[in-house]
């Protein structure tokens, strides 16, 4: 045997430090976010193009956008069952199925607005409509990304029994946040349980007595951004103090609400503003949330 | 396309990090050091998975980035103080593997970084001569020579060596 051999050799011999493993881990983590916020950014921008372009278009030719629920026997039934909070208006589940092919299984849980009086003049077609697509967008989009990962594992060596253990989900849902006689606001959620990178969550906050989407100036008043801005802060200080860890503003960490800052309306009918997962602190934390404007 | 590169890509990393470590590590001779080299090409490779063409080409571009940040964290070290109270140091880092019988590593060390590559390419991650052209930038025949060159420094047998390489 020659020397290079040998080398070869104590070359292949050198241990491989457990930390390796999570260090790498840790940058894909991070990557991924990143990649996800990129794709978010670019998505929001196509969004409201769709949205300038589809104004103009209904302007130009008077089309007027309609929308029907289909009534099934189910459906009624359903909502025969929850009970009624406020006598305007309610959030009830419009469609849920569960399906389960390749081992990749899928639930779908898609609201509505349906307004009990009336004579508010209020439609929220437009809105249950946006709602429906967007879900079922979401669910195709995911199975698709969950084929893909499928045929990925496959094809490098995965057997289906391994497949099958990663016990991959698909759910798309919704959580009511306030149901009252003045605002209804709730979340509509997807997640993949095997990567976070295309989590999506949407909040619709609706005013009852307007029709129209609640926004953070109707509940804090004109200075609502300072206002806001210091609530956080002095939330962020005092959770770190007690011992709460928020990424600092070279990490990426909160340095003032957007205009795309999310927030529901809470039991008390105050704003609460959310950050994804990763937004402002570590995965850990999941989403963080601030109630503005109480004490 | 660009997502599924990017996929690949992290596929690609998960798979091969061992080697990116051993590979780091015979620059290094330092566990931590090959850590950061590591994972700072892991950073960098990442951020810039939209500047790889193929899926074919992943390997080599790849290791452009390591050896880059292997030689980054060289230089940085360099720069610190090499007083013979480090040199001391460094060697006591040695693996075991290396102590006994470690001599040729500690000649190859001698060698001009380039010529070190090369070797350590070819004979370590048994590259191709033509990977390790897109790799270093340098032509075939450059590479040859270089590799050639090395070996002879190395007082290497020439035949046993084109042997084992085929």
């Amino acid at each position: 045997m020659g020397r290079l051999e040998n080398m070869k050799e104590r070359y292949d011999a050198v241990v491989i430090p457990a930390e390796l493993n999570d260090r790498i881990q840790q940058e894909i983590t991070r990557s991924r976010r990143q990649q996800a916020e990129k794709k978010a950014a670019s998505r929001r921008h196509t969004f409201r193009k769709m949205i300038r372009g589809m104004a103009a278009a209904a302007a130009a030719a008077g089309i007027l956008f309609t929308t029907a629920l289909n009534t099934s026997p189910v459906f009624a039934k359903e909502a025969a069952q929850l009970p009624v909070i406020g006598g305007v208006a309610r959030i009830l589940t419009f469609r849920s199925y569960e399906t389960e092919k390749d081992d990749i299984a899928v639930s779908v849980e898609i609201p509505t607005i349906e307004m009990i009086a009336a004579d508010t003049g209020i439609t929220v077609d437009g809105i249950n409509q946006e709602i429906l697509e967007r879900c079922e967008q979401y669910a195709r989009d995911a199975l698709l990304r969950a084929e893909e990962y499928r045929t990925a594992f496959l094809e490098t060596g995965g057997t289906p029994d391994e497949w099958a253990e990663h016990n991959i989900k698909i759910t798309v849902g919704y959580e009511i946040r306030q149901q009252s006689n003045d605002y209804l606001s709730f979340v509509v959620r997807g997640t993949e349980n095997w990567t976070n990178a295309y989590s999506e969550s949407k909040y619709y906050n609706l005013d009852l007595n307007t029709g129209r989407p609640v926004t953070l100036q109707d509940l804090l008043g004109s200075d609502y951004v300072e206002l806001a801005d210091k609530s956080i802060w002095e939330q962020i200080a005092r959770r770190q103090n007690a011992g709460e860890v928020f990424f600092t503003a070279e990490e990426g960490g909160f340095t003032g609400i957007s205009e795309y800052v999310r927030f529901y309306i809470n039991r008390d009918n105050r704003p609460v503003i959310v950050f994804e997962k990763y937004e402002i602190a570590p995965g850990s934390s999941g989403e963080v949330e601030f109630e503005i404007g109480g004490n | 396309m660009k997502q599924s590169l990017y996929e690949r890509l992290i596929q690609y990393i998960l798979d091969d990090q061992d080697r990116f470590y051993r590979v780091a590590y015979s620059y290094t001779r330092h566990q931590e050091d090959a850590l950061d080299a590591v994972q700072s090409a892991v950073c960098k490779a990442l951020e810039a998975h939209e500047r790889i063409k193929n899926a074919d080409a992943i390997r080599t571009w790849f290791y452009k980035i390591l050896i880059n940040e292997c030689l980054t964290v060289l230089k940085k070290r360099g720069r610190v103080v090499l007083t013979a109270d480090t040199a001391k140091q460094e060697e006591a880092y040695y693996e075991k593997g290396y102590e006994q019988g470690g001599d040729i590593e500690q000649e190859l060390e001698k060698l001009e970084m380039d010529v070190q590559v090369i070797i350590k390419l070819r004979f370590f991650e048994e590259m191709s001569l033509k990977e390790i052209s897109s790799i270093t930038g340098y032509n075939l025949n450059t590479v040859k020579s270089k590799l050639y060159r090395g070996l002879k420094l190395l007082k290497e047998n020439i035949q046993e060596a084109d042997l084992w390489v085929d």
